[in-house]
C-alpha cells in the first residue's frame, strides 16, 4: 500500500470522525445555538482534510497529468477556513451568550466574509482575469460600447490587479486574517472562563482552551518547518502533525460541549466513530467506482468526464441523510439498544431516587440531578406536608429558613391547575397579591415544574435560569416532565415509608397502652373468706373501655368491687376509664359512703370530658361478716343477684350515667347475700352479642343460663356463658369489649376453715 | 343516621333516621342544633320514631344535645321513643333526664305548659 493511500485513508477519518462529531452534536438539540455552532466548527474543521483526501482519490482516476493543487476542486478545501469565524461566534456563545440583550446579531454573519472572499477568489480568479482581458479587448476595439465600457474596464482592470495581488499574497493576508479570528476567540474564552462561576463550565471552558491552544501549536509548528529548509520534516510527519492538531481541536470542543450538555460523551464518541467507519467504508466504495466510471467515461465526455464525477458527488450528498439515518437506525439497533443521552439521566436519577427514604436526601439528589444535567443555577423547592396539611418553601441550599404558603395564595392556585412543566412568566396573572410570587420574583424563578399525584398537587420546584443564562429549550421540558414523575413516585415512596414507620410507632404505643391497661386490672380476685370470686375482661379493639377492679376499702371486712363502661371505644375510652380507675380509687380511700364517692366521681368527670363522654358504673362494697352488699348503679346494665331458689333480684338503685350531667345526686342500696347466691356483674358487650339475623343474646338468655347453672361454681358458670355466647355470635373478636365478674357465696360451715387464711 | 328538620308551632323537630352510632353522626346534630340556637331557635323534640337502634356513642351524642340546649337556655325533648332506646334509657336512669312524649304533637305542646 503506498503512502499515499494510507495518508488519504488518516485523513479521510480525521475528517469522518470531525463531520459525524459535529452531525451528533448538531442533531442532539437542533434548537440551541451552540450546539449548532459547534456542529458548524467541526464540520468545517473536517471539511478540510475531507477535501484534500477526497480531491486525492478524485485526481487519481480522472488527470494524473494534472497537479491536484491545480484543480477546482482543491480549492473548496479552503472552506475549512469558515471554522476561524465559526470559532469566534463559538467564543461568543461559550461559556456564557454575550449575544444576549443584543438584539439582532445577524452581524455575526459578517464576520464570515473574509474567508468568502478568499474562497470566491481561489474558485473565480481564472475567470475574472479572462473576463477582464475580453472587456479591455471589447473597450480597444473603439466604437460606442467601447466608449460605454472604458470606465467599468478601468475599474475592473485596477480591481483585477487589486484582487491579484490579493491573491497572490492570499496565504499571508488570510493566514494574518485567520490569526487575528483565533486570537480574538481565545481572549473571549479566557476572559468567559474567568467570569464564570459554575466550576463545571470553568472546566469545560478549560478544555476547550487547552485543545485550541495545543491544536494551533502542532499546527504553527507543522507549518512553521514548510518555511525552515534545515528543519524539513519528512511528509508523513507533516500529516501526522495536521491530524493530530485537527483530532485534538475538534475533539477538546466536542467535549466541551458534550459536558456541558448532558450527553453521554462516550456514547457519542463511540457513535461518531462507528458512523465514520461505516461511512469511510461507503465513501470509499463509491470513490472507486467513482474512479472506475471516470475512466470508463473519459472516452465518451472526455474533459468533461471531470464534472460529471462532481454531479456524482451532488447526488450522493443529497443521498447522504436519509443514507445517514439508515445507519443510525441499524447502528442503534445493533450496539445502543436502550441508551441514549435523555434515558441514561433517566435511568440514573430513578436508580438513585427509587432507593432513597429519607426526604432530605431525596431532595438533595433531586437538586444535584437538576444542577448537574440542566445545569439549573438554583432549585427551590414547595411540598405538601401531610402532617400539618400546608405549603411551605423547605429549607435547601438555596433557601434559609422555611416558609409556609398561605393556601389562598393566587400564584399557587395558579401552579394548582398546572400539569406539566411550565414558563414562569406565564404565570404572570397569579403574581398580583401573592406573598409566593414576591419570594420566586426576587429570586428570579424561570420554571414552574408541577408534581402532582393523580390530581393532587404535592408541590412543584421553582428552577432559576439555567447557568449561564442559556434557556430552556423544548427538549428540558420533555425531560422535565419525566423526571417530575419519577420525582413524585419517590417522593410519595418516602412518605409511604415514612408513615408507615410512623405508624409502627403507634402500633407499639398501643401496645404499651394496652399493657398499662392490663396492669391497671388485677392479677386475680382477692381471697375473700366464703367467696369465691372469678373475673375476665375482653377488649374488642387493642384497648379497650371496660374495666373491673376489687378495690381495698378502709374497713378491713368490706371489699369494693366495680365494673364499668365508657362510652365509645379504643384509646379514648381507655384513657375515660384510667382516669375513672383513679378518682374511684382516690374516693373511696377517702372513707366517702357509696353515695358520695358516685356523686363525686360523676362531678369529677363531667368537668374533666365533654357530655357526650361518659361511663356506665356499678359499683359496690360487700361485708363479708355482715354479708351486706351496699351498691350504686350509675346507669350500668343491671348486675344479677341469682339467689339459691333461682330467683332473681336486679340491682338497680343508683342513679344515671357518670359524667354527662352535672351535680347528679346518687342512691345506694343494701342487699343482703346468702349462701349459694350467685352475684353476676357484666357489660353490654356481653347482652349486645348479636347472631347472623340481628339478634341479641339478650338479658333474659344471660339471667336464664345462670339460673339454671346457679349451683356451679362461677368460673365454669362464666366459662360456659362465654362459650354459648361465642356460638350464638362468633365475630372474632367480638364486636364491643366484654367484662364479666361473678361472685357466689359458698357455705359458711364448709368455709370457717379457710376463712381464716 | 340521615337528619331532617323542620319548625313547627316555633318548635324546631329534628328527624334522625337510621343508627345513631358516632362518628359524623356527631357533628351533623351538632351543627344544626347550633344553627338553630345561633336563630334564637331553642325549643328542640328529637322524634325517634325512625331510630333503630342506637349505641353508646349514639347515647353521647343525644346528651351532648340536651346539654347544648340546656347551657342556652333550651329544652331538648324526645318524642315516639322506641322500646328499645326506651330501656336505654331506663338502665341509663336518663328516663328522668330527659322529658319524653308519644307524638311531637304532644311535645310542642308541652312547651305551651
Amino acid at each position: 500500500m503506498s503512502f499515499e493511500l494510507l495518508e488519504t485513508i488518516a485523513y479521510l477519518l480525521t475528517g469522518g470522525f470531525l463531520v459525524f462529531l459535529a452531525i451528533t452534536i448538531t442533531r442532539d438539540n437542533f434548537t440551541n445555538r451552540v450546539n449548532r455552532v459547534t456542529g458548524g466548527l467541526l464540520l468545517f474543521a473536517g471539511l478540510a482534510p475531507i477535501s484534500i483526501a477526497v480531491g486525492y482519490l478524485l485526481t487519481q482516476g480522472v488527470s494524473e497529468t494534472t497537479p491536484f493543487e491545480q484543480t477546482t476542486l482543491y480549492s473548496f478545501h479552503l472552506t475549512w477556513e469558515l471554522f476561524f469565524p465559526t470559532l469566534v461566534v463559538f467564543a461568543l456563545l461559550f461559556p456564557f451568550n454575550r449575544l444576549k440583550g443584543l438584539g439582532n446579531t445577524r452581524w455575526i454573519y459578517l464576520l464570515l466574509a473574509p474567508q468568502l472572499i478568499h474562497l470566491f477568489l481561489e474558485l473565480t480568479f481564472g475567470e475574472l482575469n479572462i473576463l477582464v482581458t475580453n472587456l479591455e479587448n471589447r473597450v480597444t476595439e473603439g466604437g460606442l460600447s467601447g466608449i460605454f465600457l472604458t470606465p467599468l474596464s478601468y475599474i475592473a482592470t485596477r480591481l483585477i490587479v487589486l484582487l491579484g495581488i490579493v491573491k497572490t499574497y492570499s496565504v499571508n493576508i488570510f493566514g494574518v486574517i485567520n490569526l487575528t479570528y483565533v486570537m480574538i476567540s481565545v481572549y473571549l474564552l479566557e476572559t468567559g472562563r474567568k467570569l464564570q462561576t459554575n466550576p463545571r463550565l470553568q472546566a469545560q471552558t478549560n478544555v476547550v482552551l487547552w485543545g485550541l491552544r495545543l491544536a494551533l501549536g502542532i499546527f504553527v509548528i507543522s507549518q512553521l518547518t514548510l518555511h525552515f529548509d534545515y528543519i524539513k520534516l519528512p511528509e508523513k510527519w507533516l500529516t501526522a502533525l495536521r491530524l493530530t492538531a485537527l483530532l485534538i481541536g475538534g475533539g477538546a470542543f466536542a467535549f466541551g460541549i458534550i459536558r456541558r450538555q448532558f450527553l453521554d460523551i462516550r456514547l457519542v464518541f463511540r457513535q461518531s466513530l462507528i458512523y465514520t467507519f461505516t461511512s469511510i467504508l461507503l465513501v470509499g466504495t463509491y470513490i472507486f467506482l467513482a474512479m472506475q466510471s471516470a475512466k470508463f467515461l473519459v472516452p465518451f465526455f472526455g474533459a468533461r468526464a471531470e464534472t460529471i464525477s462532481y454531479l456524482f458527488i451532488v447526488f450522493i450528498l443529497l443521498l447522504f441523510p436519509s443514507i445517514s439515518n439508515w445507519i443510525d437506525t441499524i447502528i442503534r439497533s445493533m450496539f445502543m439498544r436502550t441508551r441514549t443521552d435523555y434515558r441514561n439521566i433517566i435511568e440514573r436519577f430513578s436508580r438513585e431516587a427509587i432507593s432513597m427514604f429519607e426526604p432530605a436526601k431525596l431532595r438533595q439528589t433531586i437538586d444535584e440531578a437538576l444542577k448537574t444535567s440542566l445545569l439549573v443555577d438554583n432549585v427551590y423547592f414547595v411540598l405538601y406536608d401531610d402532617s400539618v396539611g400546608e405549603y411551605a418553601i423547605l429549607q435547601s441550599d438555596d433557601y434559609s429558613k422555611r416558609t409556609v404558603i398561605s393556601r389562598d395564595d393566587m400564584l399557587l392556585r395558579g401552579i394548582n391547575l398546572l400539569d406539566k412543566p411550565t414558563s414562569y412568566s406565564s404565570l404572570n396573572d397569579y403574581q398580583e397579591d401573592s406573598q409566593l410570587a414576591a419570594i420566586l420574583n426576587e429570586r428570579s424563578i424561570k420554571l414552574i415544574l408541577p408534581l402532582k399525584d393523580a390530581n393532587h398537587l404535592i408541590g412543584f420546584l421553582a428552577l432559576t435560569g439555567k447557568a449561564a443564562g442559556y434557556r430552556y429549550t423544548p427538549e428540558d421540558y420533555n425531560l422535565l416532565a419525566v423526571l417530575s414523575n419519577q420525582m413524585v413516585i419517590a417522593l410519595t415512596n418516602a412518605r409511604l415509608y415514612a408513615d408507615s414507620l410512623e405508624k409502627i410507632r403507634l402500633q407499639e404505643e398501643i401496645s404499651m397502652a394496652r399493657q398499662i391497661q392490663l396492669d391497671l386490672l388485677p392479677d386475680k380476685p382477692p381471697d375473700i373468706p366464703n367467696t369465691m370470686i372469678c373475673a375476665e375482661s375482653t377488649p374488642s379493639r387493642t384497648v379497650g373501655g371496660d374495666f373491673y377492679d376489687f378495690i381495698p376499702v378502709n374497713r378491713k371486712e368490706r371489699m369494693g368491687i366495680v365494673i364499668a363502661d365508657a362510652s365509645g371505644k379504643g384509646m379514648p375510652a381507655a384513657l375515660l376509664i384510667a382516669q375513672i380507675q383513679a378518682i374511684l380509687h382516690s374516693e373511696v380511700n377517702n372513707g366517702n359512703p357509696i353515695s358520695v364517692v358516685m356523686k363525686n366521681m360523676n362531678q369529677q368527670i363531667y368537668r374533666a370530658t365533654s357530655s357526650e363522654k361518659y361511663v356506665t358504673l356499678f359499683y359496690g362494697e360487700y361485708d363479708h361478716v355482715s354479708r351486706d352488699f351496699h351498691y350504686s348503679n350509675a346507669g350500668h346494665n343491671y348486675p344479677m343477684l341469682v339467689r339459691e331458689c333461682g330467683e332473681v333480684e336486679f340491682l338497680i338503685e343508683g342513679g344515671p350515667i357518670i359524667g354527662a350531667l352535672p351535680g347528679i345526686e346518687y342512691q345506694s342500696a343494701t342487699v343482703r347475700l346468702n349462701d349459694n347466691d350467685v352475684l353476676f356483674l357484666f357489660t353490654d358487650g356481653l347482652s349486645e352479642a348479636m347472631d347472623k339475623d340481628d339478634v341479641e343474646y339478650g338479658e333474659p338468655r344471660i339471667r336464664d343460663f345462670i339460673v339454671e347453672r346457679r349451683g356451679m361454681d362461677p368460673e365454669v358458670i362464666m366459662s360456659e356463658l362465654v362459650r354459648d355466647v361465642r356460638q350464638f355470635d362468633p365475630t372474632h373478636p367480638p364486636q364491643d369489649d366484654t367484662t364479666m365478674v361473678a361472685i357466689k357465696i359458698r357455705n359458711g360451715k364448709i368455709d370457717s376453715h379457710e376463712s381464716r387464711l | 343516621m340521615r337528619l331532617s328538620d323542620r319548625e313547627q308551632d316555633g318548635v324546631v323537630i329534628l328527624q334522625p333516621k337510621g343508627k345513631i352510632m358516632g362518628g359524623p353522626d356527631a357533628t351533623l346534630l351538632h351543627d344544626k342544633l347550633y344553627e338553630y340556637i345561633d336563630q334564637g331557635k331553642k325549643n328542640v323534640v328529637v322524634d325517634l320514631a325512625g331510630v333503630d337502634w342506637m349505641n353508646s356513642t349514639g347515647l353521647g351524642i343525644l346528651i351532648s344535645g340536651f346539654t347544648t340546649l340546656r347551657n342556652n337556655d333550651g329544652i331538648l325533648k324526645l318524642a315516639n321513643v322506641t322500646d328499645k332506646i326506651q330501656s336505654l334509657l331506663t338502665i341509663t336512669k336518663l328516663v328522668s333526664v330527659f322529658e319524653a312524649h308519644d307524638s311531637i304533637e304532644e311535645a310542642i305542646a308541652s312547651f305551651n305548659d
